[in-house]
């Protein structure tokens, strides 16, 4: 095609081109117009390319489903503006920690269904910058499909939704068009705790308001929260460099989040740096970390986390990040000797209490407002892209009178170290409401005797766990443990006798329920061992002792007890590997106790019984005395 | 006959008109549409002719990095001239995260352009043709290391657009400040941030169409203006670089037996404090060689005869070869504006 033709608009140029070759081609065009009226109307306009209304189709019907699950977060007198996505039909919805922190506890949803709907603070983790909220009125909420943003690369389309500079007073969501610039992009902190990490960059205007809003594929398919961007020198408006948190990370934290929980992410217990060869390897480690127990050493190579491949500090840096404190997973490493496949549990990253610290230390959270020194890092400066104008007042969003009871004054329980502990509640009834399978527990007699053998050896074991008395005895050693739960000597000493508090434990929490251990509530959800699912965690503390239930989230059997000793020590770990049902019974048969990833006893239980009053001793034991005889060893 | 002669300015405006959907089939091949997986593909191979570039700077809002891309597969990497590469040690990473030491071969003060070469071979590179065009409406990707968000390995920025202009440069004092005045590709996408210049303009199919530039901001309205150099441009500015029209260091010095001194011509520059002191005039006695021929104070010579000055004492070196019998062409700086100047004995 002719560029003459096609950069200028003939109409306009019919004077000046009559001298023109063109020129008469456009006189001929301007008489056969003028003779024939139905000229405009022919229906010889060729109509658009099939795959260019397709392709238009299928970005109407993305946009349109993606923003029926779009919100926008407003104060409870509809004052500000921030954007959220629903995540289940229940009504947990997502946003950043900077956009709901202003709001306080109460903040008001508005949805493409034109309406408002009163929600209320669940969780935060201000390092992520996400925090989670619960609406209520509707119980099938319209939640975001989402996706595998593992799988999202530059170069693929996306688009945001929300709601920038407040714009949308019908509460229908603004979208926004471009492509994934980058993915995996890590930022450091800007001057706030705020990190982002594995963050997917995008060129989709990102605006002041559009922050906690979602970032969704060409499918419309949720695949990050935005939340971030460079600006510099250009004022507070986008300038084509946009962060999203990958949905992926965010959902790791979801479980912590319903806990009512404040979230605390992970570090390694060791720092890292380039060697000249670029390898990444340990600069130095603390000895009281797991990552040290497990064998790592300064000079090592870090060679991947988590699964995922490292060869950079700031790749470390990034699967550092996306996981919550407290998690096991695995690490790959080379010594001297050669590679090491091994899981470490990854220990805080703010020390108890340290970031309630700052959050009261700053009673309206720091937002960085424009002219305030920014962050150090690299040379892009970024900062969270703040909340829109506050200005606008009640006038942008709908608002109701404010009311002198707060609907959702009984969904809100302020308890110290947790953001809402009513959600923790609720947590905790769920996955004990889970373990029907278990009921007939509460029937039994408080004394749990068991028989079987040592896992495929001949050896013979019995047990008997009873609320005053643990007892085992195996191949005719007779080892027995304190049944309060003054366990921390042992756990120093790896002591096998512990299998038994994991038996006791188990028993107690189907019989009489957590909360009658001890100080129980919902921790969040882990993986285990190789498991790709995640468990529910129930943290009780049991005389001195933290004790982590792990429950499956489906079937509610209990799979693995953790009991915490010293900081410095492997806790140890009973692990009930599988369940006998015998009519309504049903216990676990064979289980085991470890510590770091040593087994040190698995146990076959073949017969149980429970029986009333004061344990009975054990038949063959030579002595029933509650001393204690032996520690350590496998038998 | 008529219907024809009829349908063909129709077809022409319809397809103004129809913009950007016309666009999505028209930059290559119509037959098949691009999709998500196309471009990430393409855009994974283009990205391993980018590179990063570090070196001076990170001061006063002048960043230290910026980006560039290969040329050749013996290791020219394309770039803008700015004060990054005013460093001896020019640092170049590639896709993969090898650091590699770059050296100038040369730069364009007119385009301000450079050329910085590593040692080694067998770089993917881009092909500098110059009847690559793009039209108002294409549609086209920016890949650089805007903000320096990437590092190491990690892959730079993309960002998607459009060609909203295709024009001149009107750059002038108080609107844009740069000496380059040539065509440009002008981008509604937010292409053009610190540390992007140097980085690729490319269509759909990963052909380079140019050069993103520096920063640059209308004074009068405070836009910026995020732009491209086209690639018929860049290809014969390196060229020019290549063959040493506009080498930065003169190969060896020959100095002349009666050569100009600065003393003769009435010329006086900054006094000389830092390393590469710029070539700035400080004095022109009156009625000297210097005034005649129409220099000014605060004027910044950028080249001798063709070649680049650097600084005020490749100035000196560069003078010392010239023959006090022969003119010297000089090309200066003042103010946003190149005035060329020949210095008559």
């Amino acid at each position: 095609m002719n560029r003459n033709q096609r950069s200028r608009n003939p109409l306009l140029k019919e004077e000046g081109s009559f001298g023109t070759a063109f020129g008469w081609t456009y006189v001929l065009f301007f008489f056969a117009t003028l003779a024939n009226p139905l000229c405009a109307d022919e229906p010889k306009l060729p109509s658009p390319p099939v795959e260019v209304l397709r392709a238009q189709d299928q970005r109407i019907a993305a946009m349109e489903l993606a923003s029926r699950s779009t919100v926008g977060v407003f104060g409870t007198d509809g004052q500000g503006g921030g954007s959220g996505v629903i995540l289940t039909n229940s009504g947990y919805v997502i946003t950043n920690y900077h956009v709901s922190s202003p709001f306080g506890d109460r903040m008001r949803c508005g949805l493409s269904d034109g309406k408002m709907y009163e929600a209320v603070i669940v969780g935060i983790d201000p390092t992520g910058d996400i925090a989670l909220l619960k609406m209520y009125g509707r119980s099938d909420f319209p939640a975001a499909v989402i996706a595998d943003s593992d799988t999202v690369k530059a170069g693929h389309w996306c688009f945001a939704a929300g709601n920038p500079f407040v714009l949308a007073t019908n509460l229908q969501p603004t979208i926004t068009y471009g492509i994934v610039s980058g993915v995996r992009r890590y930022q450091y902190p800007a001057g706030t705790i705020l990190e982002y990490t594995d963050c997917i960059q995008t060129d989709a205007a990102i605006n002041p308001g559009n922050s906690g809003g979602p970032l969704f594929n060409a499918e419309g398919h949720l695949i990050g929260i935005n939340g971030r961007c460079s600006f510099e020198k250009r004022g507070r408006v986008n300038v084509g460099v946009g962060y999203a948190i990958s949905i992926n990370q965010v959902l790791k934290f979801v479980g912590q989040l319903r806990a009512g929980r404040l979230v605390d992410h992970a570090s390694l217990g060791f720092t890292v740096g380039s060697d000249p060869e670029g390898k990444v390897v340990v600069t130095n480690i603390l000895e009281s970390s797991d990552a040290f127990r497990r064998g790592l050493r300064y000079g090592d190579e870090i060679l991947s986390l988590g699964g995922r491949e490292v060869r950079t500090v700031n790749q470390l840096k990034n699967v550092t990040g996306i996981f919550p404190s407290d998690w096991r997973i695995s690490l790959r490493y080379r010594n001297g000797e050669g590679v090491v496949d091994t899981f470490i549990r990854l220990p805080r990253l703010h020390y108890e209490g340290e970031l309630w610290a700052i959050l009261e230390g700053e009673s309206k959270p720091e937002l960085p407002k424009e002219g305030r020194p920014e962050g150090k890092g690299k040379d892009g400066k970024e900062v969270p892209d703040g909340d829109a104008e506050r200005s606008q007042d009640s006038q942008s969003a709908p608002s109701t009178k404010s009311k002198p009871i707060d609907p959702l004054a009984d969904r809100l329980e302020k308890r110290k170290g947790f953001v809402n502990f009513y959600f923790n509640r609720q947590e905790l009834r769920r996955v004990v409401s889970l373990q029907e399978a278990f009921r007939f527990w509460k029937e039994t007699k408080p004394v749990w005797n068991g028989k079987g053998n040592v896992l495929g050896e001949p050896t013979s074991m019995e047990f008997s766990t009873s609320k005053d008395r643990l007892a085992m005895l195996v191949g005719g050693k007779e080892w027995s443990i304190d049944a309060k739960g003054n366990w921390s000597q042992s756990i120093q000493n790896k002591e096998s006798s512990l299998l038994l508090a994991g038996l006791s434990l188990f028993h107690r929490w189907h019989r009489d329920g957590p909360n009658m251990l001890g100080d129980a509530f919902y921790f969040g959800d882990a993986p285990i061992e190789n498991s790709k699912s995640y468990f529910d965690v129930v943290q009780v503390t049991f005389g001195d002792a933290e004790c982590r239930f792990h429950s499956d989230p489906s079937s509610g059997e209990i799979r693995l007890i953790e009991i915490k000793g010293e900081e410095d020590q492997d806790p140890a770990e009973i692990y009930f590997d599988s369940y006998q049902q015998e009519g309504e019974r049903r216990w676990p048969n064979r289980v085991r106790l470890q510590f770091g990833l040593e087994p040190v006893l698995q146990l076959e239980v073949k017969a149980s019984e429970w029986i009333e009053g004061a344990p009975v001793p054990l038949e063959n034991a030579t002595s029933a005395t509650s001393t204690k005889k032996e520690a350590g060893g496998s038998p | 006959m008529i219907s024809l002669l009829r349908c063909l300015p129709l077809h022409a405006i319809l397809m103004f008109l129809l913009g950007t959907s016309h666009c999505w089939v028209r930059s290559d091949d119509p037959s098949r549409p691009l999709g998500p997986a196309d471009f990430a593909s393409m855009l994974d191979a283009a990205q391993m002719k980018l590179v990063k570039i570090y070196g001076a700077g990170g001061l006063k809002g002048l960043e230290s990095y910026q980006s560039g891309f290969f040329i050749s597969d013996q290791g020219h990497v394309l770039t803008s001239w700015s004060t990054v590469l005013d460093i001896d040690k020019i640092r170049i990473v590639t896709h993969d995260g090898k650091k590699w030491e770059g050296e100038l071969i040369g730069s364009d003060p007119v385009t301000e352009l450079a050329i910085v070469k590593i040692e080694g071979d067998g770089f993917p590179f881009f092909r500098l043709n110059p009847n690559q065009k793009a039209e108002v409406g294409d549609r086209i990707f920016g890949l650089s290391n805007l903000f320096g968000i990437a590092a190491g390995e990690e892959l730079q920025s993309i960002q998607r657009g459009v060609i909203m202009a295709s024009t001149t440069l009107a750059s002038r004092r108080g609107r844009m400040k740069t000496p380059y005045q040539g065509p440009i590709y002008v981008i509604d996408a937010m292409t053009n941030n610190p540390g992007a210049t140097g980085g690729a303009l490319i269509t759909l199919r990963g052909e380079l169409l140019g050069i993103l530039g520096k920063e640059l901001r209308d004074e009068g309205s405070g836009i910026w203006l995020n732009y491209a150099i086209p690639v018929d441009v860049v290809a014969e500015s390196s060229r020019n670089i290549l063959e040493g029209k506009t080498i930065k260091k003169p190969a060896e010095v020959v100095v002349a037996k009666r050569p100009h001194r600065l003393i003769d011509l009435g010329l006086t520059l900054v006094p000389n404090v830092l390393p590469k002191t710029p070539a700035y005039v400080d004095q022109v006695a009156i009625d000297s060689i210097a005034a005649r021929s129409g220099l000014k104070p605060n004027d910044l010579v950028i080249a001798i005869n063709g070649q680049r000055v650097d600084s005020r004492k490749a100035l000196e070196e560069l003078i010392s070869t010239i023959d006090r019998a022969d003119p010297v062409a000089l090309l200066i700086q003042r103010g946003n504006e190149l005035v060329s100047i020949e210095i008559r004995p």
